[in-house]
């Protein structure tokens, strides 16, 4: 395959020297440097402007950077060619604040679109979709629909789907942003669960709470830069 | 790509049209519009064609030859006799004169088989159809009848006393009338021919007709396709605004860009097939309707008959709208695609 580092220690996340600056003239990210390993479980933190957003579109390949050098999943992405970018992001599963489901559709539906999309047949569909839904709590709301599920549930409903392609890696996008404290601890406690049979985990927060209650590698980004990068769960 | 796959795709296009429905209609009912005026368009034009080419078919130039008749009653020749008896007396024995003072050489075709001869050399030329001999005396029989019905006692003289003042002719008749000017450049070029009856203006203005005919109808055709071709990308740009979550959703789970497009093309060629079902049905009834009303009205059953035209109607139709919905989808959401798709950005 294209643009792939097939070596044996290749991490899941390697930015060498990354640096953003949008056409307005925003320098978003300057001078990043940062490995995360396969299985590793990181927060990512900072205010608002900090260059989160433009840190994860980076990884997802829906910008590119303007110097330095990325490596996601063993892809190399500054000079991959843009048909291999959806060969990339079915190697990682995506968790949306918003939790981005579709209405009209229940949530088996939901789930399994993720699957249709890039060709799964069938079987494959109902049989890794009741699995995906199990593993979030929701096997018997399947036939349910969005709109009639709480805050929570619709975003277990997104962490299935995020997980339904088997990805190696999730990226969740403030998953705790709109649901309410017991719920957050829940969703990150299964992301945590994830985590430990070997997915490797990246979740964007602004819950310091969470952060020190789970007790993971903490980046802290800062103006484009990063200025923490705490192996503990301190995220001061 | 899958069979499933290609299945679900396709059901998502069908479906598509289905939750757009509103503007899926007013996609359709503009098509149609497009598409039977093209069709009118095309029709108008196999009438007046069919028209133009039975003026065409009238349309023939008659070609006199340098006969007898041309020696004896033509002025131009007369002035040249004596230079004729010039030349020839000093190389061999001058042919003695006939009654009326003429001699072999004053004229280039002797014989009926002579004149005969002439009309295939004729008919060998680029654009002749067909060339037909008429002989003096025919000539003057048809004459007589065209011009002369029921006065001919007046004009006996012709034969009676003065004889046959007309030439042989050869009938042609010609396929194009927009090379008729050359080709009765090349038929005055035989030494054979006397004069040329044609009516070359009537020619050119058929000509010039065929042409603005085929021009306009051209044009309309072009703007038409354009305006489809627009209407297309507009319900196609409406149903991917409304199902912006979704392309967001699959471009985020990695489907590929030709994935995420089936759907819309698949959507805007159906909108182009519904529409060109619905105008051949709709163009049927219309020219049936207006045929009846000009036959009866004209007295005429000359004009070009559906029948004839609806498989290639069909054809076109059908063309266009799955050009336009092929190519309007595959603009629209490429641009969307390369510009505007939006994975990680809040919708």
């Amino acid at each position: 395959m294209d643009n792939m580092i097939q070596t044996a220690e290749a991490p899941a996340i390697e930015f060498v020297g990354v640096s953003k600056t949008y056409p307005t003239g925003t320098n978003a990210l300057e001078d990043v440097n940062i490995r995360i390993n396969n299985g590793e479980f990181v927060f990512i933190v900072g205010k608002s402007g900090a260059g989160k957003s433009t840190f994860m579109k980076l990884i997802m390949r829906e910008e590119k950077a303007n110097t330095g050098r990325i490596t996601v999943n063993g892809f190399e992405l500054t000079s991959m060619h843009r048909s291999q970018i959806p060969k990339l992001r079915r190697t990682m599963g995506i968790v949306f604040q918003d939790f981005r489901l579709i209405p009209t559709m229940n949530v088996f539906d939901n789930v399994a679109f993720a699957m249709r999309v890039v060709g799964a047949s069938g079987r494959e569909v109902r049989r890794e979709v009741t699995r995906a839904l199990a593993k979030v709590g929701l096997g018997d709301k399947a036939r349910s629909m969005p709109l009639e599920l709480s805050g929570g549930e619709q975003q277990r409903v997104g962490l299935a789907r995020a997980l339904v392609n088997s990805p190696k890696l999730v990226i969740a996008d403030e998953p705790t942003g709109n649901v309410d404290p017991n719920m957050s601890y829940e969703i990150v406690s299964l992301l945590t669960e994830i985590n430990r049979r070997g997915t490797t985990v990246l979740m964007v927060t602004h819950d310091h709470n969470l952060v020190r209650d789970f007790q993971q590698r903490v980046i802290m980004l800062q103006d484009g830069r990063i200025v923490a990068d705490n192996p503990g769960g301190d995220d001061q | 790509m899958k069979v499933g796959s290609m299945r679900y795709l396709a059901g998502e296009g069908v479906k598509n049209i289905w939750f757009n429905r509103l503007m899926s209609l007013a996609s359709v009912g503009v098509l149609v519009a497009c598409m039977v005026i093209i069709g009118l368009a095309m029709l108008i034009s196999e009438n007046v064609n069919k028209a133009i080419g039975k003026l065409e078919q009238q349309n023939v130039v008659m070609v006199y030859m340098k006969d007898y008749n041309w020696a004896l009653y033509s002025d131009k020749n007369t002035e040249e006799q004596p230079q004729t008896e010039e030349t020839t007396s000093a190389e061999e024995t001058p042919e003695q004169p006939d009654q009326n003072g003429i001699v072999s050489s004053d004229y280039k075709i002797h014989s009926e088989e002579e004149a005969k001869a002439f009309c295939d050399r004729i008919a060998k030329l680029d654009n002749v159809v067909s060339v037909e001999y008429v002989s003096s005396n025919d000539g003057l029989e048809t004459v007589k009848k065209s011009m002369l019905d029921g006065q001919e006692e007046y004009f006996s003289f012709l034969n009676d006393e003065y004889g046959n003042p007309l030439s042989c002719a050869a009938k042609v008749t010609m396929e194009d009338m927009a090379q008729f000017n050359k080709t009765i450049q090349e038929i005055e070029k035989f030494e054979e021919v006397d004069t040329i009856q044609s009516q070359g203006d009537l020619a050119e203005k058929i000509s010039s007709i065929k042409r603005g005919i085929t021009v306009a109808g051209l044009w309309i055709i072009a703007i038409l396709i354009l305006i489809a071709l627009i209407i297309v990308s507009n319900t196609i740009r409406v149903t991917m605004y409304n199902r912006k979550l979704e392309i967001s959703i699959m471009k985020a789970v990695g489907a590929t860009d030709s994935f995420i497009r089936i759907p819309f093309m698949v959507e805007g060629m159906l909108i182009g097939v519904i529409s060109a079902l619905v105008s051949e049905g709709l163009l049927y009834f219309c020219y049936r309707v207006a045929t009846e009303t000009i036959c009866t009205t004209l007295g005429t059953n000359d004009i070009v008959r559906y029948g004839d035209m609806v498989w290639i109607l069909l054809a076109i139709f059908l063309g266009i709208g799955i050009f336009a919905g092929f190519l309007g989808s595959f603009i629209i959401i490429g641009k969307y695609l390369r510009k505007e798709g939006s994975e990680f950005s809040a919708i």
